[in-house]
């Protein structure tokens, strides 16, 4: 499997917002080709040119690294990297793999 | 033939009788049309063919269709109409598509697609006041189209302000929309915030009489290469104000509603045009028996022969897989996302190409617009249009491509297998659940009842040994599918992925088409109707399937390409039709 490059200390329990930020900002940068720099994490993805395909791969690779079932809507309604990592950090909690 | 209030008048009884009302309702349409060969005949091939010539929608096929109340098929049973089942809705409008696609998009199927989303998300009210309006004979038409932006509609720029006391002011424009000057209602596809993403646009339902006339205009028709007669036009608005209550569901949930929606018309639509389908074959038989050439008749030529029994077992194919695309609406609701965009992609692409080769026995007669075989080269220009509306094929693979990785990942060689009624045509089913059905699945019932069924399948005979051998081979290529599907990089799992992405996704529907043939197959074993019972069919179906996919591929025992010549020229003589039902035709 060549697709994820697992990060393990990121799918490990201790997920933080900030951690999440990091791992998604890095995600998105991967699919929209760019350097993680360029993306600010308050600003709707969107904006960078994430599309609603790319949006839904993104919820695959959530599901993946992180074993968390997302509804693709997640991407819309936290349409920022910030808010997208404030919700799966408040999913995990729930989910107890914090 | 029950008329739709008694069927209204005992819902109770509705499970039972479902395939009686369902095959009495189909030849009701069929028989209501005549003979389609009748020069007399105001809605037989020969007018319906002057009314293509002149731009216009046949008024005498229309008045046909309301005097069978087919808008009612639309509405389900529950608001007064007689819709059950997505499968029976593609069967009764498989008979007007035998006859004409104008008809069948321009009175029918538009309707039917604005009405979803309100049968989807609508509140109690919208929901009776619609079927009220389709029972009394109007027109719904739906309009997301914006030319400048495609099939990527959350880029959609028609706007509902949000005014005072709760309404909304639109303002915008709205382009090859069907029915646009003339429908009494109308969904609109509406951008209701400024910010990018999916959650900017809402549905609208509209009365037309309700809209001041100052505010809005209906933009000039557009003349297309088919569906000619359609009403292909768009809509303006000047900052028109409407109420609060046009709302379909919530603010902000339109795109969402979107693709529930698309995925029952996705589903459905496709196999209405196997009616062409069978309309064009039946012609080019026809031309094949009837004509005279190198002292034989045309369909004694090797060639020909082969190439009608083709288009047949292609009208199989879409059958099974529409069949099984919209039964999983009903039985496996969670993974129809998938399903419906595999089934919208591929259906029109075999039809168009089966169509193709059809042309190519009918030689010059293809050519010609009127006459005995004028319809053929009709049925050929209006087809496209199912690949082109609603949905473009590549927005379809698009729809799949994300979806891949987590299928080959969770999905593939893992999952249950799809329940045997997936593929019995003449089984009863629950309502559809319109609020069961979801964005995305990581299950995969059909591919798995493929997998599962390469342990089962009889190998007592020549034709099912060659049968059992293609399954194997298509089960080999969904492994090479999961290893390419977990291969995908993340650039080629969005929108501007890879033609390699566009690529697995087109095996990918292939492989679900070969599962559909196989499940009809392995259903009809034993039962009533011999041909489709018998492995001949459903071997020489995935023999095509696999040669689609590249394969090389053993001769198939040359009693498969009889049985299916016989029962070609049987359903010709009989005028049964050339899909799942068999069903009577009147010419």
């Amino acid at each position: 499997m060549s697709i994820e490059t697992h990060d393990l200390s990121s799918a490990s329990a201790g997920h933080t917002v900030e951690s999440l930020t990091t791992w998604l900002v890095d995600r998105v940068a991967i699919y929209l080709q760019r350097d993680p720099a360029e993306i600010d994490p308050s600003e709707p993805l969107a904006e960078y040119g994430m599309d609603s395909v790319a949006a839904l791969s993104l919820c695959g690779d959530v599901e993946e690294d992180f074993d968390l079932v997302l509804e693709p809507t997640v991407a819309w309604d936290y349409p920022t990297a910030a808010a997208l990592a404030e919700h799966l950090a408040g999913e995990l909690k729930a989910a107890g793999k914090s | 033939m029950l008329s739709e209030a008694t069927a209204a008048d005992r819902p109770g009884t509705a499970l039972l009788d479902q395939e009686a009302d369902a095959s009495a309702r189909a030849a009701e349409i069929e028989f209501g049309f005549g003979d389609p060969y009748d020069p007399d005949n105001p809605v037989g091939n020969a007018r319906l063919l002057e009314a293509d010539e002149a731009a216009e929608i046949s008024a005498a096929g229309e008045r046909v269709l309301d005097e069978l109340k087919l808008n009612a098929d639309f509405v389900p049973r529950e608001f007064g109409g007689r819709l059950d089942r997505l499968d029976t809705l593609v069967r009764v409008m498989r008979q007007v598509f035998r006859r004409d696609v104008t008809l069948g998009l321009g009175y029918g199927a538009t309707s039917f697609m604005a009405a979803v989303n309100v049968w989807t998300a609508g509140s109690e009210q919208q929901k009776r006041e619609l079927a009220e309006l389709l029972l009394a004979g109007g027109k719904a038409s739906v309009a997301y189209h914006e030319l400048a932006h495609g099939n990527d509609f959350v880029r959609n720029e028609f706007e509902a302000k949000p005014a005072d006391g709760g309404g909304f002011l639109l303002d915008g424009g709205k382009q090859v929309i069907n029915n646009a000057d003339r429908a009494e209602a109308l969904a609109l596809f509406s951008r209701t915030s400024a910010a990018p993403g999916s959650r900017s646009h809402s549905v609208l339902l509209l009365r037309r009489d309700q809209l001041d006339p100052q505010r809005f205009k209906t933009l000039p028709r557009y003349t297309a290469v088919g569906v000619r007669g359609c009403h292909l036009s768009g809509l303006e608005f000047d900052d028109c104000p409407v109420p609060g209550s046009a709302l379909v569901g919530e603010l902000g949930q339109g795109v969402e509603l979107a693709l529930r929606s698309f995925q029952i018309t996705r589903s459905a639509v496709p196999g209405m045009a196997i009616g062409t389908g069978d309309a064009s074959l039946r012609t080019a038989v026809r031309f094949a028996v009837g004509r005279q050439l190198y002292r034989r008749s045309v369909m004694e030529i090797p060639h020909a022969k082969a190439t009608l029994s083709a288009a047949f077992l292609d009208l199989l194919i879409c059958d099974s897989m529409s069949l099984a695309g919209t039964r999983a609406v009903h039985l496996l609701p969670e993974e129809t996302s998938v399903y419906a965009s595999a089934v919208k992609y591929l259906v029109p692409k075999i039809l168009s190409e089966a169509m193709y080769e059809l042309s190519i026995v009918l030689g010059a007669r293809f050519y010609v617009r009127d006459g005995e075989f004028g319809i053929f080269q009709k049925h050929v220009r209006d087809l496209p249009v199912l690949s082109l509306g609603h949905a473009g094929s590549a927005a379809c693979q698009a729809t799949i491509i994300p979806q891949l990785s987590r299928l080959a990942k969770r999905a593939w060689f893992a999952g249950e297998p799809a329940p045997a009624e997936l593929f019995q045509p003449r089984a009863a089913l629950g309502p559809v659940p319109f609020d069961r059905l979801t964005l995305a699945s990581g299950r995969d019932g059909l591919s798995a009842s493929l997998i599962a069924a390469v342990d089962e399948l009889p190998s007592g005979s020549p034709v099912e040994r060659a049968l059992h051998g293609f399954a194997l081979r298509m089960m080999d290529e969904l492994r090479q599918m999961q290893e390419e599907a977990l291969d995908l990089s993340p650039q080629d799992r969005t929108a501007l992925a890879s033609p390699a992405s566009f690529a697995l996704a087109d095996r990918y529907t292939v492989l679900l088409a070969a599962a559909s043939v196989l499940g009809v197959w392995r259903e009809a074993r034993g039962g009533a109707d011999e041909f489709l019972a018998d492995p001949s069919w459903a071997a020489t179906a995935l023999y095509r399937l696999a040669r689609r996919l590249g394969q090389k591929l053993p001769d198939l025992p040359d009693s498969c390409a009889e049985r299916v010549h016989e029962e070609v020229l049987r359903r010709f003589r009989e005028h049964r039709s050339y899909d799942l039902y068999d069903s009577p035709l009147c010419a």
